[in-house]
């Protein structure tokens, strides 16, 4: 059986009357890369700070890394890794002086926590400036650092809050194979980003969130969901008298043309793929390519977000 | 105890390396010490005059009774600057605890420290300490050198007597650790309002208020710092101190840090 990393139910935090976390009830596998998104000011904050214990709920239950929230809470924080939206590190303080701080306060003793100090600097490429004040840090160093700390104590469960936000891009890539890293060695992240480029990437498994929890599922369960399936075949010359073709066939929904491209949606691409070509061909079309019809997270993120949007709206005038 | 340690360490080796706040910790200390032994080297070189028989100020202040004009000028001038002592817990500790708790919201590193398996309670003695040990060290220490440097420079052991008095050693022994935590204290309170060190330094400055009462007092006759004075002003600040304390907890909890702290 699959192993439970996190599992909310019905978590619920309001500040004053408004409510920023409404009723979020989800589970994510343990070793799995959970993508949570959402605008700005849409409680993802909110939900790591609670999962995190460093805030309370209002209502609901939760379980993270096997410890029940509110109930051994030390225990908790001590399975959990944090990077939080700002580094916020100790200016004065050398690199090697922060980590060494927070493996103490990790209970790590001296050896374990020079070692695990050691360990992380190099492989985030910052032992040569391990005796320099961390005031002097470039932001993606800063941001390498606060990683580092976030996982010194091996934490089963990290909790990245914008991991390459204002990163250049060499810098967002150690992140993001660092990220890759972790999940091959077992952990479960839970990624909360900006970057829809990014969590498309790395992510398993995506949560659309705008107080209340939109949609879960994988990256491609997602676009299916929304866009359905579909093919795209490039032809040479205008693809649009290739239309009625392409809809005489029984399994296409839709064809749509749009210059030399003629887009398909049907349920079973790599099934029915093979006749629609095949019928192109026989009406004479000159087919150049056949590729899968490729939704962007980005697109499936900003149709989710219209959605809800529109249900809000039905739902405000129903009233 | 630990993690407390482990904060405390962390504090001093900030503390170490920043030249600012070494100077602006440690050198009003060394003026305050400094400028009542100048006085008394300067007076100790002035013409004497013989005593004085004067009953209004025998009733105001006993100890200046009979002293020639020499020992009452070294004596008056050493009771009245020994008191700018009760400023060292005031200053010290306002400073550190404005850059140790400010300096961790300004930094951005309390959510972080938050999210570690350290209790509130384990970081609030941490830096208490960092603040409260330093302030008690410096002004124990100094007083010490201020109280050495009287004995060398005063013209006589009545001069003695008079400054460093049962009631001062009293008001310095008890009153300095828990001047020092109301300041700390109200430091915390501070912290959740400034947004940055050097505000929440002045707003502190409130404190030295009732220092200054207490020289004005001496200065007039209207307050001297007699054994039962003494232990009645220790009385009202472990009071203040416990509920300051009390207070200071309270906003310093978890959540009221992450939530309310802006």
């Amino acid at each position: 059986m699959e192993s439970i990393a996190i599992e909310t139910n019905g978590l619920t935090r309001s500040f004053g009357s408004r409510p920023a976390v409404d009723n979020l009830t989800l589970t994510i596998p343990a070793g799995k890369v959970f993508g949570f998104l959402g605008p700005n000011g849409a409680g993802k904050t909110t939900t790591v700070r609670m999962l995190t214990t460093l805030i309370a709920p209002t209502s609901g239950t939760a379980r993270v890394a096997g410890y029940r929230l509110g109930e051994d809470n030390e225990s908790l924080r001590r399975s959990v890794g944090i990077l939080t939206e700002t580094p916020g590190l100790y200016d004065r303080l050398s690199a090697r002086q922060n980590l060494m701080y927070f493996a103490q306060l990790y209970d790590l003793d001296s050896r374990k926590a020079s070692s695990q100090t050691e360990r992380y600097l190099r492989m985030l490429e910052l032992w040569g400036r391990r005796d320099d004040p961390v005031g002097g840090f470039s932001r993606g160093m800063r941001q390498k650092l606060a990683i580092a700390r976030a996982l010194l104590h091996e934490p089963k469960i990290v909790f990245l809050d914008e991991p390459t936000v204002g990163l250049d891009p060499e810098a967002s890539k150690i992140v993001r194979d660092f990220v890759r890293e972790l999940r091959a060695e077992g952990r479960t992240i839970f990624l909360t980003t900006h970057n829809l480029a990014d969590a498309d990437e790395l992510c398993d498994l995506i949560g659309v969130f705008q107080g209340q929890l939109l949609h879960l599922d994988t990256p491609a369960r997602l676009r299916a969901e929304l866009f359905g399936e579909g093919t795209q075949i490039t032809l040479v010359g205008d693809a649009a008298p290739w239309i009625p073709i392409a809809e005489s066939l029984s399994f296409v929904h839709s064809a749509t043309a749009t210059a030399d491209l003629l887009t398909v949606a049907l349920d079973n691409p790599s099934e029915q793929n093979p006749t629609l070509v095949a019928a192109l061909v026989a009406a004479g079309a000159p087919v150049r390519y056949v590729t899968p019809q490729e939704h962007t997270l980005e697109e499936v993120y900003l149709q989710l977000l219209v959605n809800a949007r529109v249900t809000r709206q039905l739902v405000e005038a129903g009233r | 105890m630990k993690r407390v340690l482990v904060i405390l360490r962390k504090e001093w080796l900030e503390l170490r390396q920043d030249r600012l706040i070494l100077i602006g910790t440690f050198g009003p200390a060394i003026m305050l010490t400094l400028l009542p032994l100048l006085g008394m080297w300067a007076v100790r070189r002035a013409p004497d005059s013989p005593a004085r028989d004067d009953t209004t100020l025998a009733e105001a202040n006993a100890a200046l009774l009979g002293l020639t004009g020499r020992e009452f000028g070294q004596a008056i001038l050493g009771q009245q600057l020994s008191v700018l002592f009760f400023l060292l817990p005031l200053i010290i500790p306002s400073v550190i605890a404005a850059y140790s708790i400010v300096g961790e919201k300004t930094g951005r590193t309390l959510e972080p420290l938050l999210a570690t398996p350290l209790h509130t309670w384990q970081l609030l003695l941490g830096k208490t300490l960092a603040a409260l040990l330093p302030a008690v060290a410096v002004t124990w220490g100094l007083s010490g050198i201020f109280v050495l440097g009287i004995r060398s420079l005063a013209v006589s052991s009545r001069v003695v007597d008079a400054i460093v008095s049962p009631g001062w050693v009293i008001v310095l022994i008890c009153c300095t650790p828990l001047l020092a935590l109301v300041t700390i204290a109200l430091m915390v309170a501070i912290s959740a309002r400034v947004t940055d060190p050097r505000t929440a330094q002045q707003v502190s400055g409130v404190l030295v208020l009732p220092v200054v009462t207490v020289v004005v007092g001496q200065v007039t006759g209207k307050l001297v710092l007699n054994p039962s004075t003494a232990l009645g002003v220790t009385a009202i600040l472990a009071l203040l101190a416990t509920l300051a304390l009390w207070v200071a907890t309270r906003l310093f909890g978890r959540e009221v840090v992450l939530t309310r702290w802006r």
